[in-house]
């Protein structure tokens, strides 16, 4: 497979994310803006310029119609994807750390930073999915994160549950309507930091990425940890792929010790682990730093991943992706070919 | 095409001196359903040019989603909205192809094949081989058997099936040393002289192991030269032979005391059929005012 290499930015990149048809790709960097690109050929769409400070985080509803950007000028910013044009900014005390629409895009959630003496909150906002419509300025719930400041959050199916995760390594589930903490569950290791947490396409299971180097599938309902992948670095991000059973993670030694540690290269690799029999099955290498953001495409072409080196990543996969199989795979399908034949 | 568009290079010439004016671009249709387009246009440096492409068009259809498709259409924006329709280079470019296939033991093999520089040889021999399973003759590693723990190996425990093993051996090199020593479970810690080892049945990677291995290596790519001159040097000989592949020794015997060669050297090569070729062409050839004569060394008795 032959990459395509984005380079829309200035400044490593925080957040890659697909749009739900998977033609869109929208990055978020250090350098205060955010590039929308076509994924079948690595073409820009354009830019989208308003915020003051870095962007952390970007999300686009279900219908690609506006997206949602969290930044450290302390703002949520609401655009028209196909204009370019701010629609409506929110004003929070602190940075924003990350944003994402529920299911159906009538809320929106935000995860602030804790600093200057405010606690880290998640916030929901009403959204309204048009153009031209106005936007509520109200908050619609705020829920404080008094113990550990949450780093991410997101929504379960059916907009039923807000999942977080925490500096402290723990997963928290709260009622998405009345913001009520119903499980507090420490997954990864105690005070290293959850970094990445990404959904199944139904929404009833996510995998988060931990710096203690491991990632972990985790079930939203009970908070049960079903799968576990561990690493050999300190991960950013992992994602769950669509059509194939994988998942891919990726991290890297922090960029400030990148000079201070051995020069040995291959930990700047995205890992791609089976979902379920958890072995490591391969790694693309390409990036000159550490992964900060993997997105899957849900529609399983490709995935796209950015890097502190600048670089967005965008890799379609070729046959021998798709023709990957574990033994005990092919037996069933060779078995389920068989009694297809035999019946018909 | 020349013949097809009926145009003389000479005509071109005359075309040249009327410099205001530029010939009408061509479109000739050609027999395989390509399309040659010829165009003339001034260069910088008002010099008139010729370009001819040769376009073949390929319809390829697809159906897409209606959303995607009305997306593509969109009017570009942001700092992108004076860029041309497609990518720009500026932004976007393609990287080098990368090689990625899933595997179960990708580790494994990526260790193998950074280390061992035989690795691609050692491939090459074993293509055609299959991984089998000493449990269930199944397509996979004995260790990754599903039925491990239930099922003894075929056979005994122990006597494993000598060409089960060489297929475990066969995606992990560095193993075999591993798997040759353990060949003979009844002798286990007993010595056995090299001698012997290979009149065993089942232990056929064991002679491999024994000081065989030096003279198999020898046999199988090496050169002896002789009428060589008193004069020669090792290095001049490996100057000469390396022109043909990769030379892994060289062997010049001198005489002890005078220190002038002997008359013959051996040359090694690391590919047998570098080999042929060197022994094809230096055959005969001169070298300070002798005639060399090369031939594949036989094998020591």
């Amino acid at each position: 497979m032959r990459p395509i290499l984005l380079k829309g930015h200035e400044r490593p990149l925080t957040q890659v994310k697909y749009n739900r048809d998977g033609d869109l790709i929208f990055t978020t960097s250090k350098d205060q803006q955010i590039c929308v690109w076509f994924s079948h050929n690595g073409e820009r769409l354009g830019t989208y310029r308003g915020h003051q400070g870095a962007i952390w985080s970007v999300d686009v509803d279900p219908t690609s119609t506006i997206i949602a950007s969290g930044s450290a000028d302390n703002t949520i910013r609401l655009w028209d994807i196909k204009t370019g044009k701010c629609l409506k900014s929110w004003e929070f005390p602190t940075a924003v750390k990350r944003v994402e629409f529920n299911e159906d895009g009538s809320k929106l959630l935000g995860v602030t930073e804790k600093r200057m003496g405010h606690l880290g909150t998640i916030v929901v906002l009403d959204i309204k999915i048009d153009v031209e419509a106005e936007q509520s300025d109200e908050k619609a719930l705020t829920i404080v994160c008094e113990e550990s400041k949450a780093t991410v959050a997101g929504w379960s199916y059916l907009s039923k549950y807000i999942i977080a995760g925490h500096e402290d390594g723990s997963v928290s589930q709260y009622d998405a309507k009345t913001g009520d903490l119903i499980y507090n569950i420490p997954v990864h290791e105690l005070n290293s930091s959850i970094t990445d947490m990404q959904w199944s396409s139904d929404r009833t299971y996510f995998i988060t990425a931990s710096q203690d180097k491991t990632a972990k599938l985790i079930s939203a309902k009970d908070l049960e940890v079903l799968k576990s992948y561990p690493a050999d670095t300190p991960l950013n991000t992992a994602t769950i792929t669509a059509k194939k059973d994988f998942v891919i993670l990726g991290g890297g030694q922090a960029a400030s010790e990148v000079t201070t540690t051995s020069s040995r290269q291959g930990r700047f690799e995205a890992r791609f682990y089976h979902k379920i029999f958890e072995d490591e099955i391969g790694r693309v290498r390409g990036h000159f730093g550490p992964l900060n953001s993997i997105a899957a495409d849900p529609t399983g072409k490709s995935y796209a991943s950015g890097g502190e080196d600048g670089y967005v990543r965008v890799h379609h996969f070729d046959k021998g992706y798709f023709d990957f199989m574990y033994e005990v795979e092919r037996e069933r399908a060779n078995r389920q070919q068989q009694m297809g034949t035999a019946t018909a | 095409m020349a013949a097809q568009t009926k145009h003389d290079w000479a005509d071109d010439e005359d075309l040249d001196e009327s410099k205001d004016e530029l010939p009408p671009p061509q479109k000739i249709q050609n027999k395989d359903g390509s399309t040659t387009i010829i165009e003339y246009r001034y260069n910088e440096l008002n010099q008139k040019v010729k370009t001819t492409r040769r376009i073949r068009f390929i319809t390829h259809r697809e159906v897409v989603n209606p959303r995607v498709a009305e997306r593509k259409a969109w009017a570009k924006f942001g700092a992108s909205a004076k860029d041309p329709a497609g990518p720009v280079t500026d932004t976007t470019s393609v990287g080098e192809n990368i090689i990625f296939r899933p595997s179960v033991n990708w580790r494994k093999d990526a260790k193998d094949e950074s280390k061992d520089p035989n690795a691609q040889a050692m491939k090459d021999k074993l293509r055609d081989k299959k991984v089998k399973c000493r449990i269930c003759n199944g397509e996979h590693f004995t260790a990754r058997c599903p039925f491990k723990d239930t099922m003894a190996p075929i056979g005994e425990a122990g006597a494993a099936d000598p060409a089960a093993g060489m297929g475990d051996d066969l995606l992990a090199p560095g193993g075999a040393a591993g798997a040759a020593g353990t060949a003979g479970p009844g002798k286990k810690g007993s010595y056995v002289p090299p001698a012997l080892r290979g009149d065993r049945a089942g232990a056929g990677a064991g002679d491999r192991m024994g000081g065989g291995k030096y003279g198999e290596r020898d046999d199988f790519a090496t050169l002896r030269v002789t009428n060589v001159s008193e004069m020669a040097e090792e290095g001049e000989l490996r100057e000469m032979f390396e022109r043909f592949g990769r030379v892994t020794r060289v062997f010049l015997a001198k005489d002890r005391d005078t220190g002038l060669a002997k008359g013959f050297a051996f040359i090694s090569f690391a590919d047998r059929n570098d080999a042929v070729k060197a022994c094809n062409k230096m055959d005969g050839f001169g070298f300070r005012h002798l005639i060399l004569r090369v031939e594949f060394a036989k094998k020591a008795q």
